[in-house]
């Protein structure tokens, strides 16, 4: 372990310069409005009134953005495993028309597809409720989760599936008992890209969710900051660093398991 | 949800016993329905919520909609006359070129700065996942408030940047002005993609076995040539998607850059243009449904384009 | 294999249940009508306003409840002015649209045009005893779309201490001459000189106006000569540093905090900001912006219009309901808690007098407002394409450092846009 030290080191390093505007955004969120443009290096006009402002308007904000990115991450997760496992190991007719199209589907701007999910939506019922967001928010996440998964299931050795197929499993359990345990890395990866992308998604959010007063996710909180001609940062960036304090913790567990190894284990076995 | 209906155990497969030809057909026949079973949710998800807004959208770009007929209806169709008008404007190849660079520069070093990092975070060391995770906290915030602080820090007379390469003995730069805005929103972007890319890279990397490199060690082969010759190569499928994906992420980005300069200058690209004005905003508050379409199909073709260079290179890869 | 085959139908059931199910929840009551919005529901009147800073439970949200017809209660959202008029044309296409709207003065005309808001005859809306000036951009071809309850406007804020320190009288700034002398007095001196908006789009326009009419240019003609003395004061302004480089992306917030440093002498700003600079940690003053001969510049209209969206669904009941409502906020007593509640002027020239005999900080004002004109009064619905060019004639200017052919070219281009 002491050989390593020097890379702890550099790793701080390289973490400074990376989050060095998150400081700025932590030195903004502690200065009094007056001195917010001065560009201290070092909140001097220091003050913790944007955090009270925040602490009793967001809180129920920042739950319904954790519900909604878990909701996300389970409806993406949903969809995309099986189609990826279809794209990548099953005989799919036409595969590579569906990743094309995948492909295309990426680009139809956010603003387009909000569009369709409000006449949808309105003509069901589902504006401002939490499920139409959830599905919506989903739609960032689907193609991406289909092709990375699909990419790192091809790279599955043949003989694990042959083997599973021998032992007489069927290609629904082959897949629930050997391909997504295998999976793991790349599931969890996928996760967290749904969860990140549902957590900052704005256009859905403002366009589906306006009305849903408390129910609304973080992203439309910052809202309250934003006046007509009178814009408070202060409080904008601590809404941003109390917002990011949990999903930081939750990043960092989530982390711990695209483990060394995992899938390089199971494969060797 | 579907679990709970297909976890009954499903009886054997019939026909292995069977003469070998139309068990082997009938096999197939079988894999291709299990193939589709599989990928139905997304078909379902694909139909719903990706065609209709995209044939909305193409819809769009070849009526002349304006505020009125959006709401209304009656747009007229005109072909591709908005097109012809789009691609007719004097701004349109200088649009594209810094559309271009603006996309390439960011994936290149996003690339670049990501694999360095998977690499450097490869082996494990003492508090390598917590920092890893650290890495990860820029995608946290809110686009507004990370551009706003980015648009703070490139402030010309009293900004964090300008301050830095003064202690070097730089002279300031006005990061934000008309020319130079394309550099530093895409600053600001590789940015906000490196996480992106470590991510997939990092796990790309740990899907490897290291028997391969453990083997070329004991070859004589240096940590440079085993990277290039056993990594690089193994890590091609899960690069090809990262620079794909990375590819039609950048084409798109509208927020980071309206945020800072609002698409002014050489910061304007394709998408924050079809952004200005499909929303009215921006330098123009004229709302433009139909020229914002046509531009938004344009994107769609260029990503198009991408994507059969990407399936030609994973079909010479499976060859 | 027929197994099989039933577990792939099955899986597909499945999942399209999934889909179905999302879309399905509550589809029984949802029956077309914009849910969430309802405006067709007789028991409640939506209103949509630019100001989410003013959250639940604020002064002004209980104000609006309290002006709730009988027996419907009020659903209020408020939404960020540029993305409200957007907004609106979405919920007007998907039969949602809100009972009332409060929309941004330069955006009714384009609102109109787009068949989204009701006039207020059809209505019911009463518009007379409002200020001719503040009424013109919700005029459109002789019908009036809406009530301009209030009112605000750009002046000069100056940082009094630094103007003392380096002798400069504020009374003695009328022109463009005695302006631009005492910026380079503080400047130097040491201090800064002046922040303004000039970020691209409307925003940056209207804070260029003053200075453009100022000069006696018209928005008919960007080509002229009076037209490139604007774009050129403020180019120069940048170019000798008097104003920061940040301005090209500046809003008005962002100019406002800048001067909030104590740093600059001068900001150009609005009336909004009236009470917070009072309570600013200097003395701060306001005078006229001044034209370029002298004399006071006549200053855009600031402000929004109350206005009734289209109804399909039984119209009738729904704009009375919405017009008792306007009514309520913007009749008798109410009119100055309307004003006084979100720091505006009023829009009737007695309310205003009250508001300036009980608020000192009123007083500046009150003229400037007066003095005012609507942006698109003169242009209607082609008002946008003009502002659009004007911007972009803005932008390349502050980025030209005082380049005076640049100037001119970029003027010169955009009136052969136009």
């Amino acid at each position: 372990m002491t050989r390593t030290w020097w890379k702890t080191g550099i790793g701080l390093v390289l973490i400074a310069i990376m989050l060095f505007p998150i400081y700025w955004m932590v030195n903004v969120s502690l200065t009094r409005r007056d001195s917010i443009r001065r560009g201290d290096l070092v909140p001097l006009d220091f003050t913790l009134e944007h955090y009270g402002v925040v602490l009793s308007e967001q809180g129920s904000f920042l739950a319904t953005s954790l519900l909604v990115g878990l909701g996300t991450v389970v409806v993406t997760l949903a969809v995309a495993a099986p189609a990826g496992y279809a794209l990548a190991k099953l005989a799919l007719p036409g595969r590579r028309t569906l990743s094309f199209l995948l492909i295309v589907a990426q680009m139809v701007p956010a603003v387009v597809m909000a569009l369709g999910f409000y006449s949808l939506y309105s003509r069901y019922g589902l504006l401002d409720t939490i499920p139409g967001l959830i599905v919506a928010d989903s739609t960032i996440a689907v193609p991406f989760a289909v092709m990375l998964l699909a990419a790192f299931m091809t790279g599955i050795p043949k003989e694990l599936i042959q083997a599973a197929e021998l032992d007489g499993a069927s290609t629904w359990r082959t897949f629930r008992s050997v391909i997504l345990p295998v999976s793991r890395n790349s599931a969890v990866t996928v996760a967290l890209f749904a969860f990140l992308w549902a957590w900052s998604d704005f256009v859905f959010a403002s366009t589906l969710n306006r009305g849903g007063g408390d129910l609304r996710p973080i992203t439309m909180g910052i809202y309250n900051y934003i006046g007509a001609q009178n814009q408070e940062y202060g409080p904008m960036m601590a809404t941003a660093v109390v917002a990011s304090v949990p999903t930081a913790i939750l990043l960092i567990v989530a982390q711990r398991y695209v483990a060394a190894g995992v899938t390089a284990g199971a494969v060797k076995d | 949800m579907t679990s709970s209906t297909l976890t009954a155990p499903v009886p054997q497969v019939a026909g292995r016993a069977r003469d070998a030809e139309p068990g082997r057909r009938r096999r197939r026949r079988h894999d291709r329905w299990m193939a589709v079973a599989f990928a139905a949710p997304l078909l379902a998800y694909l139909v719903l919520f990706y065609a209709v807004p995209l044939i909305q959208n193409l819809s769009m770009s070849v009526h002349g909609y304006d505020r009125n007929t959006f709401v209304n209806g009656g747009a007229p169709f005109v072909g591709l006359d908005v097109y012809r008008d789009v691609i007719g404007q004097d701004r349109f190849l200088r649009v594209l070129r810094q559309t271009a660079i603006f996309t390439l520069a960011s994936i290149a070093v996003q690339y670049v700065v990501g694999l360095a990092l998977a690499v450097f975070f490869q082996r494990s060391f003492r508090l390598s996942a917590v920092l890893r995770g650290l890495f990860l906290v820029p995608w946290l915030l809110p686009v507004i408030v990370s551009g706003t602080t980015w648009q703070w820090m490139m402030n010309a007379d009293t900004g964090v940047l300008n301050a830095a390469l003064g202690l070097v003995g730089v002279d300031p730069v006005w990061w934000l002005s008309a020319d130079n805005a394309l550099m530093s929103v895409i600053i600001a972007n590789v940015w906000l993609g490196i996480p992106f890319n470590l991510v997939i890279l990092y796990s790309g990397l740990q899907n490897i076995s290291p028997d391969l490199s453990e083997a070329a060690a004991l070859d004589g082969a240096n940590a440079w040539q085993r990277f290039w010759r056993i990594t690089m190569p193994l890590l091609r499928p899960v690069s090809l998607i990262t620079l794909l994906l990375g590819l039609v992420y950048t084409l798109k980005v509208v927020d980071i850059i309206w945020i800072m300069t609002l698409g002014t200058g050489t910061s304007q690209t394709l998408a924050t243009w079809s952004y200005g004005m499909a929303f009215g905003k921006g330098t123009s508050a004229v709302i433009q449904y139909s020229e914002a379409s046509a531009v938004g199909s344009i994107l769609i073709v260029i990503a198009l384009a991408f994507g059969l260079l990407y399936i030609a290179a994973q079909r010479r890869q499976e060859d | 294999m027929t197994r099989h085959i039933r577990t792939a139908t099955l899986a597909t059931a499945a999942a399209l249940a999934i889909t179905l199910s999302a879309c399905g929840t509550g589809g029984g009551d949802g029956t077309g009508s914009g849910e969430g919005s309802g405006a067709a529901d007789a028991g409640t009147v939506t209103f949509w306003d630019p100001y989410p800073q003013h959250t639940e439970g604020s002064p002004w949200d209980e104000l609006i409840k309290s002006c709730a017809p009988e027996g419907t209660t009020v659903e209020r959202q408020g939404i960020p002015t540029a993305d409200l008029l957007n907004q609106l044309t979405t919920a007007v296409r998907e039969g949602g649209a809100p009972s009332v709207v409060v929309l941004d003065n330069p955006v009714v005309a384009d609102a109109v045009g787009a068949q989204l808001v009701a006039d207020a005859e059809q209505t019911g809306l009463d518009t007379t005893g409002f200020d001719e000036n503040l009424l013109g951009p919700g005029i459109v071809d002789g019908t009036a779309y809406g009530v301009p309850f209030g009112s605000n406007a750009l002046g000069l804020y100056y940082n009094a201490s630094l103007l003392e320190e380096n002798g400069i009288d504020p009374a003695s700034i009328t022109d463009w001459d005695a302006l631009d002398a005492a910026l380079e007095t503080v400047t130097a001196g040491g201090a800064q000189g002046i922040t303004f908006s000039g970020i691209a789009g409307e925003e940056g326009v209207f804070q260029a106006l003053p200075w453009f009419w100022g000069s006696g240019a018209d928005l008919a003609d960007l080509g002229s000569d009076d037209a490139v003395a604007t774009g050129r004061l403020m180019s120069d302004w940048i170019a000798a540093g008097y104003a920061p480089r940040s301005a090209t992306t500046d809003n008005q917030s962002a100019a406002w905090d800048l001067f909030l440093t104590g740093e600059y002498a001068f900001a150009e700003n609005g009336s909004w900001f009236a009470q917070a600079a009072a309570d600013a940690d200097f003395e701060v003053g306001v005078i006229p912006i001044p034209s370029r001969d002298g004399g006071v510049a006549p200053v855009p209209t600031g402000g929004e219009f109350m206005t009734v969206p289209v109804q399909e669904d039984d119209a009738e009941a729904s704009y009375a309901r919405s017009a008792e409502l306007i009514a309520c906020l913007t009749e008798g007593e109410n009119l100055l808690n309307t004003n006084e509640t979100l720091g505006y002027l009023a829009a009737k020239a007695d309310v205003r007098a009250e508001q300036v005999a009980a608020n000192p900080l009123w007083e500046p004002w009150a003229p400037i407002v007066e003095g005012a004109s609507g942006r698109t009064t003169e242009l209607g619905t082609d008002y946008p394409v003009v502002s659009a060019l004007l911007s972009e004639a803005l932008q390349t200017s502050l980025n030209a450092g005082g380049d005076a052919d640049q100037i001119r070219t970029a003027f010169t281009d955009a009136a052969d846009a136009g």
